[in-house]
């Protein structure tokens, strides 16, 4: 053991990447961009390279981040064109020299790279992403039986709950572009990821808010999220599933 | 339209999409060989002939019924995503449905008239 | 808070959408419904007319027909012949994908089930039942374009 890991050479490049910030300016409700050249390693992430132009170049930056390793979805902003994680996202592999960064679309502003997410959230929420039992009792009283799960039907949501709720999807959809009130890729695999789970009871409440205009009706499958998600979640998927669900009248596979 | 659910508006639109692909698709292949000779009056593939043709008149019926549901939903979602509002919502939903029953209607008249008469 | 936030948001990034075939089969499905839904009631409001309203002559018919079709190009062809020309493609475009979302979405045809996720993970819209299925809107298209190009231009 010892010495394999002794024969492990760790390479570090290094080099002096331009960096293209768009940033939004509270007090005259514009936008400008800021040009920084710092150098990275090829181990860093464009959330490090930020955060060094912050503490060494321009402390006025704004920047959202928490986790800093794909967790949280903080830092979620628009990097070479693409919405995806700016501390999975690694300066070396995007290939180019000058990487422009600008904040998350289809999202109000709040200062530089940070973005009001109360809208998304809000449409979250709309969609009761919470387990509903028809007996509200039961699962705080009754806690001697529990909710028994086989791996296929586990299977039926799993990967829609790997969403972290960082907005890249969202950002993304030329429909919520389109339609500012569309709940929008995430919430809608949120209102599948619950609606497809076997110890769920809430689907038909969901119902009132997917079968809208602002729906799952809106999706035109340009499948825009599920390539951006960097979980991914593929709420494409999630989406055409319940539109099959409503469709034929039988609820989401569970 | 807040009485029907979308869904199943939008199962009708689904419908009429695989029945237009049928019917527009022979309201097309009746422009074979040549599209000038198919919109002349007279002559070979003529619109006269068209018109004596039951199984195309029944194809066209229901090309009209079915295209006017399809259209007028399609344009009902498009307006609602364009913008959305109170008085807009209601106003879209008025006037997509005046629209619709007036093409049926002119369409009906014109296709029965034409029928009865030749 | 001494500033007020900003109502209006961030502006998409159009680029993202430009380069991506479900893009601008989105695209293309929305502009070309709008258009089509349009067409509908112009051409039935003038084969109407051309049929006088349920009392046809062949006079009205050569006459409104005529009148539509426009100045001639060359040959058979007017410029009424194009515009049909263009129409017909356009309802080609939306036909073809239409039917391919109808299909996946009603009757669930090359829908990728749910699975556990390993990398590199691949988005349903890129995996092989569904390209397939846009290959084949694209190769509808193409044999309907050589179609309607002999039945304008030649036949």
């Amino acid at each position: 053991m010892s010495s394999a890991k002794a024969d492990i050479k760790i390479e570090i490049k290094r080099r002096v990447f331009t960096f293209r910030v768009k940033r939004y300016d509270p007090k005259t409700n514009g936008y400008k961009w800021s040009e920084y050249k710092v150098e990275v390693t090829n181990r860093q992430t464009v959330l490090d390279a930020l955060l060094k132009i912050k503490a060494t170049q321009d402390a006025t930056l704004a920047v959202r981040y928490s986790c800093r390793m794909g967790t949280c979805g903080s830092c979620a902003m628009v990097i070479n064109g693409t919405p995806r994680l700016a501390c999975e996202t690694k300066p070396f592999e995007l290939g180019t020299d000058v990487i422009t960064v600008e904040p998350l679309s289809n999202l109000k502003p709040i200062k530089d790279l940070v973005t009001d997410m109360d809208d998304f959230f809000e449409k979250h929420k709309s969609v009761d992403p919470w387990l509903i039992r028809k007996d509200e009792k039961e699962q705080f009283e009754k806690l001697d039986t529990y909710y028994p799960q086989t791996e296929e039907q586990l299977l039926n949501y799993l990967e829609f709950s790997y969403c972290i709720k960082c907005g890249a999807c969202y950002a993304a959809c030329p429909m919520v572009f389109l339609n500012k009130n569309y709940l929008g890729p995430q919430a809608l695999a949120a209102a599948y990821r619950w609606s497809a789970d076997n110890r769920d009871e809430g689907y038909v409440l969901r119902l009132k808010v997917i079968d809208s205009d602002n729906g799952v009706w809106s999706c035109h499958y340009s499948g825009t999220c599920s390539k951006v998600c960097p979980k991914g979640v593929d709420p494409a998927l999630a989406i055409n599933l319940l539109k099959k669900s409503l469709l034929t009248g039988k609820p989401p596979a569970r | 339209m807040g009485m029907v659910a979308k869904s199943t508006l939008m199962k009708w639109h689904y419908i009429t999409g695989l029945i237009l692909v049928v019917v527009v698709g022979i309201h097309l292949a009746f422009r074979w060989p040549s599209y000038e000779a198919s919109i002349e009056w007279a002559g070979p593939h003529g619109v006269y002939e068209q018109l004596m043709n039951t199984g195309y008149m029944a194809a066209i019926f229901i090309l009209l019924y079915a295209a006017t549901y399809h259209a007028m939903n399609g344009l009902r979602t498009l307006l609602l995503e364009l913008h959305q509002g109170r008085y807009w919502n209601v106003a879209v939903d008025v006037v997509i449905i005046i629209v619709g029953v007036f093409i049926v209607i002119v369409g009906t008249v014109a296709l029965v008239g034409a029928l009865s008469v030749i | 808070m001494t500033e007020k936030l900003s109502t209006k948001r961030n502006p998409p990034k159009w680029s993202l959408w430009f380069k991506g075939l479900d893009e601008w089969l989105l695209i293309f499905q929305k502009v070309s419904g709008a258009l089509l839904a349009l067409y509908l009631i112009g051409h039935t409001l003038i084969i109407s007319t051309a049929l006088n309203f349920g009392h046809p002559t062949p006079l009205t018919w050569e006459k409104i027909i005529g009148l539509i079709e426009g100045p001639q190009i060359i040959g058979n062809v007017h410029v009424g012949t194009i515009i049909e020309y263009l129409v017909a493609l356009l309802v080609a475009v939306h036909g073809a994908n239409g039917v391919r979302l109808i299909l996946m979405q009603y009757f669930g045809w090359g829908l990728p089930k749910p699975e556990r996720r390993t990398y590199p993970m691949v988005p349903s819209p890129k995996k092989r039942s569904q390209m397939a299925y846009k290959y084949l809107v694209i190769i509808v298209v193409v044999i309907f374009i050589v179609l309607a190009s002999y039945v304008a231009f030649i036949g």
